[in-house]
């Protein structure tokens, strides 16, 4: 969010000398005149068109004609009264709008190109002489250029809020920590550890320890597909830490290559109470805790009935 | 500031209550380790709920709490370590090795009980 106000705040009033913005007012004059006609034959024109074509079948008649009005009143509050800072927030809305309906820039720009086509047509007709012509179509180019530059990038802040929020969706569904029964807890690890996820894994880790009274997690790393000697000084540190709030740790699920790589790159697991499966890291983790799993209705243990108070 | 130690059978409990200086710690070791002997406890508790920050010199001198103790006949176990000074911690490289922990009072006092439970059942 902090990103994308410091960045749409930058923006500015497209930088025109008093000349060009005589000559801006010269193409209002024109394009005022035939506001209406330009808007119904664009809208003609991009009927067809795949993006925006169903999107304006789907919007109510009154509703265009009201945000075609507002558009007019801001645009000639700009170019006529040299308030710009209202037209400047409404593009920014419509930016950020396309954004979340998911309207592709590149037809954003094609609208823009069928209005400045139609722009053009009229202004050639009203202003046979060319120095006039040029002068207000380079006017049209500073104008178009500085909105579509803003429409873009409130288009990418969106997007890139989006994605920001997503990443820390990601972040926060992919560090679980469940309840498997009184005072044991699991942490299954899935994907790539870097340190800013294992900070936050021991963080969460840590709470709910001190949360649940846990005496004994296991760590799955089932999930976690290359061990380095970064992902294990993660891991190590885990484990003291929840030996530090008085919870002992099994970490399970090093599958044989994980296992050969620890060995190879000579990382010290030995502190590490380390077993291979996440069966067998529960069957501990429940002796530990003081449970014991039977099959019910198997009478004979062989183990006697003492050891299951264990 | 000193701290207090209370006795609670054959424990001693001492809970530090505020952040403190390495004198009040050092104090603490010598007051721990004479009423060890005095009071012929078997076992010691420090809770250290209330201490925001846990720096080298605390673990040393956490650490020398305990083998004293051990030596006098009484094991201790650290409690109250709060999950964000037990993350500071490791990220720090402090450990607490040889020394039991525990979540809170109650956890540290249900160790001690299974440790002399052990020692009555000649294990």
């Amino acid at each position: 969010m902090a990103i994308s106000a410091a960045q749409t705040d930058g923006h500015h009033a497209p930088d025109l000398t008093s000349s060009e913005q005589d000559a801006l007012k010269d193409l209002w004059r024109v394009y005022d005149g035939s506001y209406e006609e330009i808007g119904e034959e664009s809208e003609r024109a991009l009927a067809a068109d795949p993006e925006f074509g169903p999107l304006i079948q789907s919007m109510p008649r009154e509703q265009m004609q009201a945000q075609s009005q507002r558009s007019r009143d801001l645009l000639s509050r700009a170019i006529v009264g040299g308030d710009w800072e209202p037209y400047l927030s409404d593009l920014r809305e419509q930016g950020a709008g396309y954004a979340q309906m998911g309207i592709s820039f590149t037809s954003w720009y094609r609208a823009v190109g069928v209005i400045r086509h139609l722009l053009m047509d009229r202004l050639t007709a009203a202003y046979p002489e060319p120095e006039r012509l040029v002068a207000v179509v380079a006017a049209m180019d500073k104008w178009f250029d500085n909105s579509m530059g803003i429409i873009g990038d409130t288009y990418l802040n969106t997007k890139e809020q989006t994605i920001l929020r997503q990443q820390e969706a990601i972040r926060e569904l992919s560090t679980p920590v469940l309840t498997l029964m009184d005072g044991l807890l699991l942490l299954p690890v899935v994907g790539v550890i870097d340190s800013h996820r294992a900070r936050q894994m021991t963080d969460q880790l840590l709470q709910a320890i001190h949360k649940h009274r846990a005496k004994v997690v296991v760590i799955d790393i089932t999930g976690v597909a290359a061990m380095d000697t970064m992902v294990a000084n993660h891991l190590v540190q885990a484990v003291d830490a929840a030996r530090l709030l008085g919870a002992s740790t099994i970490v399970s699920g090093l599958s044989a290559d994980v296992a050969q790589t620890v060995v190879r790159i000579g990382v010290d697991l030995s502190r590490l109470n380390t077993v291979g499966d996440l069966q067998g890291g529960v069957s501990d983790a429940m002796r530990l805790v003081g449970f014991q799993v039977q099959r019910v209705g198997q009478h004979n243990d062989p183990d006697g009935p003492e050891a299951r108070i264990s | 500031m000193s701290i207090p130690i209370l006795k609670l059978g054959d424990r001693l409990i001492a809970s530090i209550q505020s952040t403190l200086t390495d004198e009040d710690l050092t104090r603490l070791k010598d007051d721990l380790a004479n009423q060890v002997g005095d009071l012929r406890s078997r076992g010691v508790i420090v809770d250290v709920t209330a201490a925001d920050v846990v720096d080298s010199f605390t673990i040393r001198t956490l650490l020398d709490i305990a083998q004293v103790s051990k030596l006098r006949g009484a094991d201790t176990v650290i409690v109250g370590l709060r999950p964000e000074v037990a993350f500071a911690m490791v990220q720090l490289g402090l450990r607490l090795d040889g020394v039991d922990t525990g979540l809170d009072l109650e956890e540290g006092l249900a160790i001690l009980d299974a440790r002399s439970h052990g020692v009555a059942n000649g294990r």
